[in-house]
């Protein structure tokens, strides 16, 4: 296997590799930024136009600047610390949920050539990939990174001292880290397709070959479809995004964990929000849509190309955030918790195991049939061992209750 | 600790940045730990717990050892941190700094720590001292992987029934409601 | 090799100064007329009554609990999807066993009604002890309605 190395770092390092890493840190940030900005307006603005209103359409044209105004705003407002609160957890809590977003963009390829160049582009004479690190762990550090973010919920709602925001931080904690599970199973699909935990690897992978000239090598066919469904499912809930956003469900909880933050405290909380859905939806065009690959049509801007392709899919899963929170109602937090236990998390395994039998079923020359029929019959026995569990822990209630009221 | 030590004998080639790295983390990490002790706020302490975790995964990450440092973060920080703050917040979150937690006990305590200190130095030193950590080639997930599913096959396989019964005994203790 | 974490720290030390500039500014900017009011926990407007819960219910401590032993099993899954291929049949039997022995514990865990949330539409009525003929206008008593709804009650009133 070839150890995923950014071909910057294979030259001698010198001042200029120094000062290249060092501008592709900082435009990550400013890119982040900026990013972030547009996303806030276009969500407005998309649930505006779903809902038959306008939508923020003062500052800046089409209301563009909206959301700078808003930031601006919440910096020169009162900054507020309860006085029940424990302030040092208090003051924390933010950057523990800011930093983790930030740090996870790092691993995000999100440019190069993947056609004929590996995903490489040229910087002021050095090749390089166009993300901040890629590590060999890469996607790890995506997992790693959301359950430090569990962290900043979770404190946030307990340092406040009020009792909206812990119910909403217990809520939250125990809904991230049941979902992080189904997250982490759906990611191993992915993994066993490509052999390596590195994102620039997986994007390589994608790039390369295709189906009957025209459909791409993407995970979203190779891995059946079904990692990426529970990928989906489970990154919407760990983003705390509606339709599981019942962290900050208004109607019970007034604003959940950070109802207690005012000021830019506040601001950093939903910076972090929307950051996060960036992350998230960049990180599944990585894993299941091939990332930046595509063909480039035009040789002489080829980088211009991979960052095209990219935003494209990207704007994809950004808008079906957005459509997700417009259309569907709030699940309650027994069907949030039914649905990622009982359901994902079987299924993700199952689904993981039957690809790894496919493969090593592949290379020792088995009759793919026969992987596929053991699967069914493995399934269906895991599946009724499942529910038989499930009706008896029910009726055992059942009988339960009955006893208790007569 | 005593294969990083080792690292700096003469013969071996020097990392000055990776042991300049390494003396950071360290004294942050003994100065996390002091701190997880002499703090009287049950969560403060688990916080520092966080950060000398997290010293840890990135002494792994200088000895090359990416996958173990990832590890440490999902598992460590990422799961058993997370569970003890869950006991804490659900039973007594107390805001306050906790009396109780700052007991007569301490100084008991501190001879038990000092002895455990002793016996792993010794033990780490006697077995490892000649033991050499080569630095300048990061370990591969795959070698993980080969070691645990030819050497260490048995004692993966027994992680599962020690995963059974810790499932089976929080069970017990939850159910008692 | 290990350069390329530097990168990592170098945008965690910018986001972390970043934070703390405007956390510093908004300080600087914004005015400070903290009264007890402000300060008071939230509670939609009105004085707080009750402390904040001191106990939760002890399912959210055992998600955590089920969450460390799938987390675990996970990271063992990791390294194996990586060299499956070259560890081949026997790397395949290994893991099918393991997954075995971590189903059959989840397996335990649900029918022991571990992940069991949220009300039981069953448990209403057990013995159907509650007859089909009553609906809510049978038992729901309008009350109020005078001069609003016109018919059998306006009718009475002119009677």
């Amino acid at each position: 296997m070839i150890l995923a190395l950014d071909p910057l770092y294979l030259t001698n390092i010198g001042l200029a590799v120094v000062l290249i890493a060092l501008l592709k840190v900082v435009l990550a940030f400013a890119i982040v930024l900026v990013a972030v900005l547009f996303m806030v307006w276009f969500e407005r603005k998309v649930i505006a136009d779903m809902q038959h209103r306008i939508g923020p359409n003062i500052a800046g044209p089409w209301g563009l600047f909206q959301t700078l105004a808003d930031g601006l705003k919440l910096l020169m407002k009162e900054d507020l610390v309860p006085e029940h609160s424990n302030r040092f957890v208090f003051k924390l809590a933010p950057f523990l949920a800011i930093v983790p977003a930030f740090l996870t963009f790092a691993i995000i390829p999100i440019g190069g050539n993947f056609e004929s160049k590996g995903g490489s582009v040229r910087i002021f004479g050095y090749d390089t990939y166009l993300q901040v690190a890629d590590p060999p762990i890469g996607i790890l550090l995506f997992l790693a990174m959301s359950s430090i973010a569990v962290y900043g919920v979770m404190l946030a709602g307990w340092s406040s001292g009020s009792k909206f925001p812990l119910l909403g931080s217990v809520r939250a904690s125990a809904q991230m880290v049941s979902y992080e599970a189904a997250l982490g199973l759906s990611v191993l699909a992915v993994i066993l397709q490509t052999g390596s935990l590195s994102t620039h690897e997986m994007v390589a992978d994608q790039a390369a070959g295709g189906f009957l000239g025209f459909i791409p090598n993407w995970n979203i066919i190779v891995t059946g479809f079904v990692p990426f469904l529970i990928f989906l499912i489970a990154g919407t809930a760990e983003l705390n995004r509606p339709p599981f956003d019942l962290v900050e469900a208004e109607q019970e909880l007034v604003g959940g964990f950070h109802t207690e933050y005012s000021s830019f405290r506040f601001a950093i909380f939903f910076l972090a929000e929307y950051l996060n859905t960036i992350n998230m939806s960049a990180i599944i065009v990585t894993l299941f849509l091939g990332g930046p690959s595509g063909p480039v049509l035009i040789e002489g801007i080829d980088w211009a190309w991979g960052i095209l392709w990219f935003l494209v899919k990207l704007f994809v899963f950004l808008f079906a955030f957005v459509w997700f929170r417009a259309t569907l109602p709030r699940f309650r937090y027994d069907q949030l918790m039914d649905l990622g236990w009982k359901l994902l998390i079987p299924l993700s395994l199952g689904w993981f195991l039957f690809l790894a039998a496919l493969n090593i079923g592949n290379d020792r020359g088995w009759n793919p049939g026969v992987v596929v029929g053991v699967t069914i019959v493995g399934g269906f026995a895991g599946g009724a061992l499942l529910m038989a569990a499930i009706r008896t822990a029910r009726t055992e209630r059942i009988s339960q209750e009955v006893d208790a009221h007569g | 600790m005593s294969a990083v030590f080792a690292a700096v004998s003469t013969d071996a080639p020097i990392f000055v940045a990776q042991n300049v790295f390494f003396a950071v983390v360290a004294l942050l990490m003994v100065g996390s730990a002091l701190k997880v002790v002499t703090t009287s706020n049950v969560v403060h302490a688990a916080l520092w717990l966080v950060l000398v975790l997290a010293g840890a995964a990135a002494q792994f990450i200088l000895l090359g050892s990416e996958f173990v440092a990832v590890t440490q973060v999902l598992v460590y920080i990422g799961a058993v941190v997370v569970l003890f703050l869950f006991g804490v917040m659900l039973t007594r979150a107390s805001m306050g700094d906790d009396e109780s937690v700052a007991g007569e006990k301490r100084s008991m305590a501190a001879v038990v720590a000092g002895l455990l200190l002793a016996v792993m130095s010794v033990a780490l030193i006697d077995s490892f001292s000649d033991d050499r950590v080569v630095i300048d080639q990061p370990q591969l997930v795959t070698t993980v992987a080969d070691s645990i599913f030819s050497q260490y096959i048995v004692p993966f396989e027994a992680i599962s029934v020690l995963l059974l019964a810790a499932l089976i005994g929080a069970i017990v203790v939850a159910r008692r409601d | 090799m290990l350069g390329q974490y530097l990168p990592l720290l170098a945008l965690l030390a910018i986001a972390t100064l970043f934070s703390a500039v405007s956390l510093v500014m908004s300080g600087l900017l914004a005015p400070s007329k903290p009264t007890p009011p402000k300060l008071d926990a939230y509670e939609c407007g009105i004085v707080p009554s009750r402390d904040t819960p001191a106990r939760f219910p002890v399912r959210f401590f055992l998600v955590a609990m089920i969450f460390i032993v799938f987390d675990i099993e996970i990271i063992f899954f990791y390294p194996w999807a990586v060299a499956h291929r070259g560890l081949g049949l026997f790397g395949l039997g290994s893991i099918l066993i393991f997954s075995f022995a971590v189903f059959e514990s989840f397996v335990y865990l649900i029918g022991n009604g571990a992940l069991q949330w949220g009300p039981l539409k069953q448990v209403a009525h057990p013995d159907g002890s509650v007859s089909s003929k009553r609906t809510t206008t049978t038992t729901v008593r309008r009350v109020g309605l005078e001069d609003r709804i016109p018919g059998p009650v306006g009718t009475e009133e002119a009677a």
